[in-house]
């Protein structure tokens, strides 16, 4: 899979080893001077760089994304904050880009083109035969929801065949169905006819009852329609009402909106900007009062507005101070607080130079302190060597007089009887420890998955193995104390022990004791180390 | 433990890199919605537990962010709300400051980071969606980062890696960016909402830890940010601002729109290791001071500044 390549150098490619040796490299060269940075910038700092290749699966996600229809009609910003917001990187988030169709391309159009041929082409043939549009409507529409895309011939044969049958179909509703219904029709009227001449004979006498009851058939679907009119008269009558409430809600709205608009004219006039609300993550959302917008045109744009404060505040709205809402208001109204100065904050000469600085700048305490893994005490005295010179170059400050430390340096004062406050839990090798105070007793911590390039076995059995645990090194001590002195520092044996050491390590964990043997390979092998 | 209180709402705190005993305090008016600002410089008096101040300017907009010149150690640099930003210079007589006025920002200018390595250029994150490099010596800024969505809240150097820098936003990701590339180099969507502050551990490079509304502060690692290494629950509201001890790997400061400061130890099974509960109103901002271990500062909504060593109640006298 092709990746796409930003400008920078090649480096972005580096799998995670390498890109750990380049940051150990490169955390080396970060304490020589800025020069040999400069020089540097061949090799970036590519962990800092994303090497993952383009996952496939999350780009035609991205893709499906973009090419809805309402996601077409946002702004560019707010698609790519979204993929982002979902993780994809900028390289996906591009090539899903590449991959829409754009709406201005050629091939859209010809596909639409076609698609309209194949509609009109049904179209022409439905309304040849006969009246009937049900079944024939729905082959043409049936047709065109299908996407423009497909082979349009293919179209115009189904067309056909469709139309055919509906045609079929049509034909054989009319002999089985009208034509029944045309012949009873013709014969009852037949009937009647006959009926009518016998009827005519003794119809007089009952001439009369038909009328009333044609008079009181006629009364009651007259009161039936009556009713129904009425009932429509009042369900418009209902909606008329509800469209006026809701019109005169809008009205309010509108009102508001304007009031407000004016209101934000009015301050955007002044110099300074105007209150800025903090409908962000103040999570106090001010209704429909915008912010994103420049204050200084006047101009509204609620709509942002009201397309931003979509998210949902993550928390419960957090208690403002009251006097902080009054502000609110107050600014809503379109009032100015009444403690505002008006302030000249330019500079008189911007040109002015700075003063010359009177002091050097300081080493920091973690570049102090780089490569102090096994430099306990070395930390210790560079920190405090640190705060010494605090105190000398703060002379100016301090009285000479000044023998005890300054109420801020008086660390003793930091007692771990508070309970809830001792924070001092230092974590394996790379805790730095700068108090006075004994190492606290060991705490179940979470070694960092550091990714370990292990030059030496031995070497990372030293840090597994921190040396704060009092009982285990004082029966090391003990036992190693003899068996040190006899045993000279062959290399051979070394290497023997060290790769016999790097077997056993796993069970000697799982076994969790020493044998004494064992105790003084391991004291042994950290006297070496030590020594290196 | 000396408390200072300033006329306006405190904004945001930072102890100076070159004095222990100093710092500088950024306030608005009427919490920063309209009003002017202040900029305080003070001191910690050696012998009382009293802190003075040195020198104050006052300026038009609120002030959001202050942070400190790393080659200069009386130029401090000021964020102010109208969009610019102010360099003051306190060794100059009160009358010739501001001595700079840098203004390019089209909205707020919410967050200010100088470079403690390189020491020469610092990034200014502004709620017009982008981030500005600049340098003392130009007016003008040397590059504008812009591929956030929303607002920038706020902007960290890496403490290693003197190009490296990474940026919060409420678009609801983290960037990091290098300033020798064009574009960010990588995005970290920390969490589902907006994301109020970042910092890079100052022992371990690769490790960043993000703070957002959703009142939980994660810990990332770059080499694998698909999922943090850690998170730190435990505010009760949005979490403003986190700072990595420089003293300590694993320690971390935080403070809450819950009105506490909280300590944190991200490779403990239970990370919460202190809690300051001094201030009455939104606590927003927080520092740990470079020069003296466990030195501690924080500010609030309340116009408070306290400053107190770790392990003590920042309200006993």
């Amino acid at each position: 899979m092709t990746m796409t390549q930003s400008p920078s150098p090649p480096n972005s490619n580096d799998d995670k080893p390498q890109a750990v040796s380049e940051v150990a490299q490169e955390a080396n060269q970060a304490q020589q001077d800025v020069g040999a940075e400069a020089a540097k910038q061949s090799v970036p700092a590519s962990v800092f760089v994303n090497s993952e290749p383009i996952r496939e699966d999350q780009v035609s996600n991205a893709v499906k994304f973009l090419s809805h229809p309402k996601v077409r009609g946002s702004p560019v910003i707010y698609r790519r904050s979204f993929l982002e917001r979902k993780g994809l990187t900028k390289e996906e988030i591009d090539e899903a880009f590449r991959r829409v169709p754009d709406p201005t391309s050629s091939s859209k159009p010809a596909s639409l083109n076609q698609d309209g041929q194949a509609k009109s082409s049904s179209n022409v043939q439905t309304q040849a035969p006969i009246q009937t549009p049900q079944p024939v409507a729905v082959a043409p529409t049936g047709i065109a929801s299908l996407e423009g895309r497909q082979f349009h011939w293919y179209h115009a044969v189904s067309a056909v065949g469709l139309l055919a049958a509906s045609g079929c179909g049509t034909a054989l509703l009319i002999k089985k169905v009208i034509i029944p219904k045309l012949k009873l029709w013709v014969r009852k009227v037949v009937l009647e006819e006959e009926n009518d001449y016998a009827k005519k004979i003794d119809a007089k006498p009952s001439l009369a009852e038909e009328a009333a009851a044609a008079a009181k058939a006629a009364a009651a679907a007259a009161s039936d329609v009556a009713k129904a009119s009425q009932e429509m008269l009042n369900s418009k009558n209902e909606e008329r009402r509800r469209f006026e409430e809701f019109m005169s809600l809008m009205d309010a709205q509108v009102q508001e909106m304007k009031s407000m608009s004016n209101s934000i004219r009015k301050l955007g006039g002044q110099a300074s900007s105007s209150g800025r609300v903090f409908s962000d993550h103040d999570d106090h959302r001010v209704s429909a009062s915008s912010t994103k917008q420049s204050y200084a045109n006047g101009k509204v744009d609620v709509n942002v507005q009201l397309g931003r404060s979509s998210t949902p505040p993550a928390s419960a709205e957090p208690p403002h101070p009251k006097s902080y809402m009054e502000i609110m208001e107050m600014i809503q109204r379109g009032e100015k607080p009444s403690n505002i100065r008006e302030v000249n904050d330019m500079p008189p000469n911007p040109n002015q130079p700075l003063s010359n600085p009177l002091i050097a700048p300081r080493t920091k305490p973690w570049d102090a302190q780089n490569g102090s893994d096994h430099q306990v005490l070395q930390s210790q005295t560079s920190a405090e060597g640190l705060n010494q010179n605090g105190q000398d170059d703060g002379l100016n400050y301090l009285l000479d007089d000044e023998s005890s430390t300054p109420w801020w340096q008086r660390k003793n004062v930091r007692i771990t009887e508070i309970e809830n406050e001792d924070e001092v839990k230092d974590t394996g090798p790379y805790g730095v420890r700068t108090n006075e105070q004994p190492p606290p007793p060991i705490q179940r911590t979470w070694v960092p998955p550091r990714p370990p390039p292990v030059a030496m076995p031995e070497a990372a059995e030293a840090i597994r193995r921190p040396k704060s645990t009092p009982k285990e090194t004082a029966t090391q001590e003990q036992s190693a104390d003899g068996q040190s002195a006899a045993h000279p520092s062959e290399v051979t044996d070394e290497l023997q022990r060290i790769t016999k050491m790097s077997e056993s390590v796993g069970a000697l964990e799982m076994n969790g004791g020493f044998s004494t043997g064992n105790s003084a390979v391991i004291q042994e092998q950290e006297n070496s180390y030590g020594e290196n | 433990m000396p408390v200072f209180k300033t006329p306006f709402n405190g904004y945001s705190v930072r102890f100076s890199p070159f004095y222990e005993s100093r710092l500088a305090v950024a306030t608005a008016q009427n919490f920063g919605i309209l009003g002017n600002g202040r900029v305080h410089v003070i001191d910690l008096s050696p012998s009382s537990p009293v802190i003075n101040e040195l020198i104050a300017f006052d300026t038009a907009d609120g002030v959001y962010d202050v942070a400190w010149s790393e080659s200069h150690d009386s130029v401090l640099v000021a964020a102010v709300a109208d969009g610019s930003m102010k360099v003051y210079d306190t060794a100059l007589p009160p009358q010739a400051n501001p001595v700079r006025s840098l203004k390019e920002h089209a909205r707020e200018v919410h967050g200010l980071d100088y470079n403690p390595t390189r020491r020469d250029s610092f990034l200014s994150a502004s709620w017009d969606d982008s981030v500005k490099l600049w340098t003392l010596d130009r007016p003008a800024s040397l590059r504008t980062f812009r591929e956030h969505a929303y607002c920038v809240y706020s902007v960290a150097w890496n403490p290693k890696h003197a190009d490296v820098f990474a940026s919060a936003s409420g678009d609801c990701t983290v960037r990091i960016w290098d300033v020798r590339e064009p574009g960010s180099t990588m995005i970290i969507p920390g969490h589902e909402h907006e994301i109020l502050s970042c910092d890079w551990n100052k022992y371990d490079e690769c490790l960043i830890a993000t703070a957002s509304v959703d009142k939980s502060i994660k810990i990332w690692d770059v080499r694998n940010y698909r999922v943090p290494v850690s998170a730190l629950n435990g505010h009760g509201y949005a979490v403003r601002k986190i700072k990595f001890s420089p003293h300590r790997r694993n320690l971390l400061v935080s403070c809450s729109y819950d009105m506490t400061v909280c300590l944190w130890d991200f490779m403990v099974e239970d990370a919460l290791v202190g809690r300051y509960d001094h201030h009455t109103e939104f606590a927003v901002g927080v520092d740990l001071s470079v020069l003296v271990d466990g030195l501690m500062a924080s500010t609030g909504w309340d116009e408070l500044v306290y400053v107190w060593q770790q392990g003590m109640d920042p309200r006993t006298a």
